[in-house]
């Protein structure tokens, strides 16, 4: 199977990412959804590095730094999740609203 | 899957690493076998763990919650489709006009390529690591004893 | 003689300030009930200052209309019918404590108060006074004497091009009215003295008597349009001031409303033609327009010729805007004495006169002017055959006889127009000042029917009525013979043949109901109430003096200027003022009978044995059978009228009769057409004002808050909504990339 093969996989598992994202109340657990599309991210750019080949491996550079950058970003955010539940007693994201007009 | 339609957090997070595992085998069979031992040791190592500890620490686990999921969960569903629906269907529309799989990448061109070419982005990231690091034990700490001396 | 001439009109202003500033304080009126009381003097510009008549509040039952028999009874000594509640008085002589703010309270004081004292009279009296010696002067100097005058007082519009001064002109038909205005308005003021003696108001009255004089001396003083139009519309204001002198009377408002608003139609269109002028002539000064207007085509000069006299109508009372003049009535008789016969409405005929050459050059509008007024003085005549107020005979006498100055007018016979004019001024004053004096003598009764007998117990008022109605009547010698008989002779001798014959009838109508009028209120029975016989009186000197001074140019004025008949010195006078419209047709309409048959411009010569004189038989006769009907009817066969009525034939008698004392129902019309149509009208706007425009406000604004009520509802706080928000977002990308960039 071809390049579509692995395309197809890295969309589904972003959609399953975005899905999870707005469908789930779980402040963690949307997270977690966001990780999915990082790695489906990923997984597309090591496919067309591979079946495409860039200039000096462009694309396996690209998904290293991308995995760096996810890993700040998935500090940071727990971080701020900890702190948010920590206030609000709940993990819930739907009892957030502060900001609600 | 399993990841996002899970009730128990903790399940969904032993999906995801799963998940990553999968992908790690993946990317080994795409010829980076580099970028697979990151995955494994980023993802597998780091990242999953940090957030089984933030599932433990604010036992958000517990909970177990009654309503998993959103009332928007409908339009969510239709959201998503629509977008891996055209997106697949773009991808299999393409003429990608190639032959089967080709060259991997070689650890010693990639790290070639990340200390010559992309060594910029390579400190900037390192420093973007170090924010992060910084930001995060300042957020999560508890209020200081010391604080309320003041 | 500029000086003089400025002088005329700055008196009676400076009459005016006086009586307005200083006459309150003048007067000194008392209260009936609280005895003297001194608050008149800090009691400035407001003579109708309830404090005094806490008590006495105005009781405003007694205003809402005419009051019933019982009310009549219980406060005045006649019963019946005295449709005018100013002058009701109590039995002893005493006005009820009802009527007093407002009201005139002619001629008796409460008897114990102290004496009360009206000396506001003494300056603007003296004023006119002074005005009228000058005016005569500069009369003699202009008539006799040749001279025209012409003074520039002020540059009052200076706009690039446009300039209007104001400035004074007096030619020989300035001075002719100045001779009217002057001499009757005088008189008037003097009449007022012993009229109005007893009213609240008294100085107030003579600050408008001042006020008005001003206004009517600029108004035949001016030598532009513009001068023309500020008096006329001055006099109209000041009409409304006096006729609804007794404000607080709802009938007086009312008439004075009526009076300004159909004079401001007539106005209207005056505007619209002076307006046209400039526009077209690029001057409102007279001797440049009449210079300039023989520049503009024919159609132009007819618009602004039937402009200018939709004022004429307006100011002078004619069909269809004649309404107001009867119901002004309810102003004090000096008023309608002035306003009303000798001055106000011959600013209409002055106008035109005036005018003339702009007439001369438009014969439809001078068609016009004609048929409207042989129209309105058969339509006046025929109204005031039955008509039961005195003062009110004489208003639509008024009309009618304004009628044949227009028809004058219109066939072209200006001075005998401006004689005619002179004429009834003189012998109209006097009748309405006689009216005054009769209706004073008998209590304030107005209705002829409960008069009769007078010329017992007012000799002096008899004497000179009889010798106002033989002069408006037409019978030899008097006044009005000469100046009527001259208007009939001129529409006959340039072959008006309708307009002469409906000419004879109203003069036969005329001296009808002036004589029905004489007989009704002097010989016969004394029909009021008993205890009313013996309060009759002949009235103060004040009163009577005026009345006998004007029964001498009544009596001699036809015979000083119309002799002989159609080339008296009157001609002569007034032949440099119409010399170019004598000569534009020669005196005739194209469409009579006679054109292009005349000769033109000569002067027609007159044969006492010949044409002329079969006139003058013929007018003269008309006017005694007018006469001699009214005595057969009212004083020897009583019941005649009511016969006649019934053998008219086809049974219309009773028919006629009604629509004539309901004036042909032509305020009827106006009330239902112009009040209801006027309250649909502002309805509907109402409507469109409230719902359609303010809807569309309102509903703008409601549709801003609606629209953010219902935007708000995107802010929910919440990040799941924003995610979706975001991926929906990013779907629609997905798809415009998807299917346009194919």
């Amino acid at each position: 199977m071809g390049i579509e093969g692995y395309l197809i996989v890295s969309t589904l598992l972003f959609g399953l990412g975005v899905f999870g994202f707005m469908a789930r109340r779980n402040a963690i657990l949307m997270l977690i959804s966001i990780e999915l599309m990082f790695n489906a991210v990923n997984l597309s750019l090591i496919a067309f590095n591979a079946f495409l080949p860039p200039d000096a491996n462009t694309g396996a550079v690209f998904a290293l730094m991308i995995m760096a950058v996810a890993a700040a970003e998935v500090t940071v955010g727990l971080a701020l999740v900890i702190a948010i539940i920590r206030t609000r007693q709940t993990p819930e994201v739907d009892q957030y609203s502060d900001l609600k007009e | 899957m399993a990841v996002v339609t899970l009730r128990n957090i903790i399940h969904s997070a032993v999906a995801m690493m799963i998940c990553f595992g999968s992908l790690a085998g993946m990317y080994a069979l795409l010829g980076a076998p580099i970028v697979a031992a990151a995955q494994v040791l980023i993802y597998l190592g780091a990242i999953s763990v940090l957030i089984l500890f933030a599932i433990m620490l604010t036992q958000a686990g517990d909970a177990n919650l009654p309503k998993p999921f959103h009332r928007q969960l409908p339009i969510a569903a239709v959201v998503a489709l629509a977008i891996v629906g055209m997106v697949g269907w773009a991808v299999v529309q393409t003429d990608w006009g190639l032959a089967a799989e080709a060259a991997g990448a070689a650890v010693g061109d990639i790290a070639t390529t990340l200390f010559t070419d992309f060594a910029l982005p390579f400190e900037i990231i390192s420093m973007l690591i170090l924010v992060a690091i910084i930001g995060a034990i300042y957020l999560a700490r508890r209020p200081e004893e010391d604080e309320r001396a003041n | 003689m500029e000086l003089l001439i400025a002088l005329i009109p700055a008196l009676p202003l400076a009459g005016f300030l006086f009586a307005v500033i200083v006459g309150p304080r003048l007067d000194h009126v008392p209260v009936l009930g609280h005895g003297d009381d001194d608050h008149d003097d800090h009691d400035d510009h407001d003579d109708d200052h309830g404090a005094d008549d806490d008590h006495h509040d105005v009781d405003d039952s007694a205003f809402r209309g005419v009051p019933t028999e019982e009310e009549q009874q219980a406060t005045s000594p006649h019963a019946g019918h005295a449709d005018d509640l100013a002058n009701a008085e109590g039995a002893a002589g005493v006005i009820p404590a009802e009527y007093n703010d407002g009201i005139g309270q002619a001629g008796h004081v409460s008897p114990g108060a102290a004496r009360p004292r009206y000396r506001s009279w003494i300056v603007p009296t003296a004023f006119v006074g002074l005005s009228w010696v000058l005016s005569m002067i500069v009369f003699a100097q202009v008539i006799f004497g040749g001279q025209e005058g012409e003074v520039t007082i002020y540059e009052w519009i200076a706009a690039g091009d446009f300039v209007i001064e104001i400035s004074f002109l007096v030619d020989s038909l300035t001075a002719m009215l100045l001779l009217v205005v002057s001499t009757v308005g005088f008189l008037v003021h003097i009449y007022s003295i012993g009229y109005m003696d007893g009213d609240r108001g008294f100085w107030r009255f003579f600050a408008y008597l001042n006020l008005f004089m001003f206004s009517m001396l600029l108004l035949i003083l001016g030598d532009n349009f513009l001068m023309l139009y500020v008096g006329w519309e001055a006099v109209g204001l000041c009409s409304y001031a006096l006729i609804g002198f007794w404000y607080k009377k709802p009938s007086a408002a009312g008439a004075a409303k009526k009076a300004f608003v159909v004079n401001r139609v007539g106005d209207f269109g005056f505007g619209l033609g002076i307006m046209l002028i400039w526009v077209n002539l690029g001057t409102l000064s007279f001797r440049e327009v009449f210079d300039r207007i023989g520049t503009l085509d024919e159609g132009t000069i007819t618009v602004i010729a039937l402009l200018l006299f939709a004022g004429a109508v307006g100011k002078s009372a004619q069909f269809p805007l004649h309404v107001w003049l009867p119901d002004a009535m309810e102003g004090p008789t000096p008023v309608s004495a002035l306003i009303h016969a000798a001055t106000m409405v011959n600013a209409g005929v002055y106008m035109v006169a005036r005018a003339n050459p702009i007439f001369a050059e438009a014969p439809t509008a001078m068609w016009v002017v004609a048929i409207v007024g042989t129209f309105t003085a058969i339509f006046a005549a025929a109204i005031a055959l039955t008509q039961n107020d005195i003062k009110k005979v004489l208003a639509y006498s008024t009309v009618s006889q304004l009628a044949y100055m227009f028809m004058a007018l219109g066939i072209g016979a200006w001075i005998a127009a401006i004689f005619h004019l002179v004429s009834h001024g003189f012998f109209k004053g006097l009748l309405f000042m006689g009216s005054g004096s009769v209706i004073h003598g008998a209590g304030g009764e107005q209705d002829m029917r409960y008069m009769g007998n007078l010329r017992e117990k007012m000799r002096w008022t008899y004497v000179t009525m009889v010798i106002g109605s033989l002069a408006l009547a037409g019978i030899p010698i008097f006044a009005g013979f000469f100046s009527k008989d001259e208007i009939l002779a001129e529409a006959f001798n340039r072959g008006y043949l309708v307009f002469y014959g409906v000419g004879i009838v109203v003069a036969f109508m005329t001296a009808f109901y002036t004589f029905r009028m004489i007989f009704m209120t002097f010989w016969g029975e004394w029909r009021g109430p008993k205890a009313a016989w013996d309060h009759v009186h002949e009235s103060a000197m004040t009163m009577v003096a005026p009345l006998m001074i004007l029964a001498v140019p009544t009596t001699l004025i036809g015979l000083f200027l119309g002799i002989p008949p159609e080339e008296g010195i009157i001609h002569s006078w007034l032949e440099e003022v119409f010399h170019g419209a004598e000569e534009a047709h020669a005196g005739v309409l194209p469409g009579s009978i006679l054109d292009g048959y005349h000769a033109s411009g000569e002067a027609h010569h007159f044969e006492l044995f010949g044409l002329g004189g079969l006139l003058l038989l013929v007018g003269a006769s008309v006017a005694v059978a007018g006469v001699w009907l009214a005595h057969r009817w009212y004083v020897r066969q009583p019941d005649a009228p009511a016969r006649f009525v019934q053998r008219v034939p086809l049974g219309l008698g009773p028919g006629m009769y009604r629509a004539s004392v309901n004036k042909y129902y032509v305020d009827d019309l106006y009330q239902l057409v112009w009040a209801r149509g006027g309250v649909l009208v502002s309805n509907a706007l109402w409507w469109f004002d409230a719902k359609v425009i303010d809807g569309a406000v309102n509903g703008a604004g409601w549709l801003a808050s609606t629209i953010g009520g219902g935007l708000r509802k995107v802010q929910t706080g919440r990040v799941e909504n924003y995610g979706l928000g975001i991926a929906a977002g990013l779907a629609i990308v997905v798809l415009i990339f998807a299917t346009a960039v194919r």
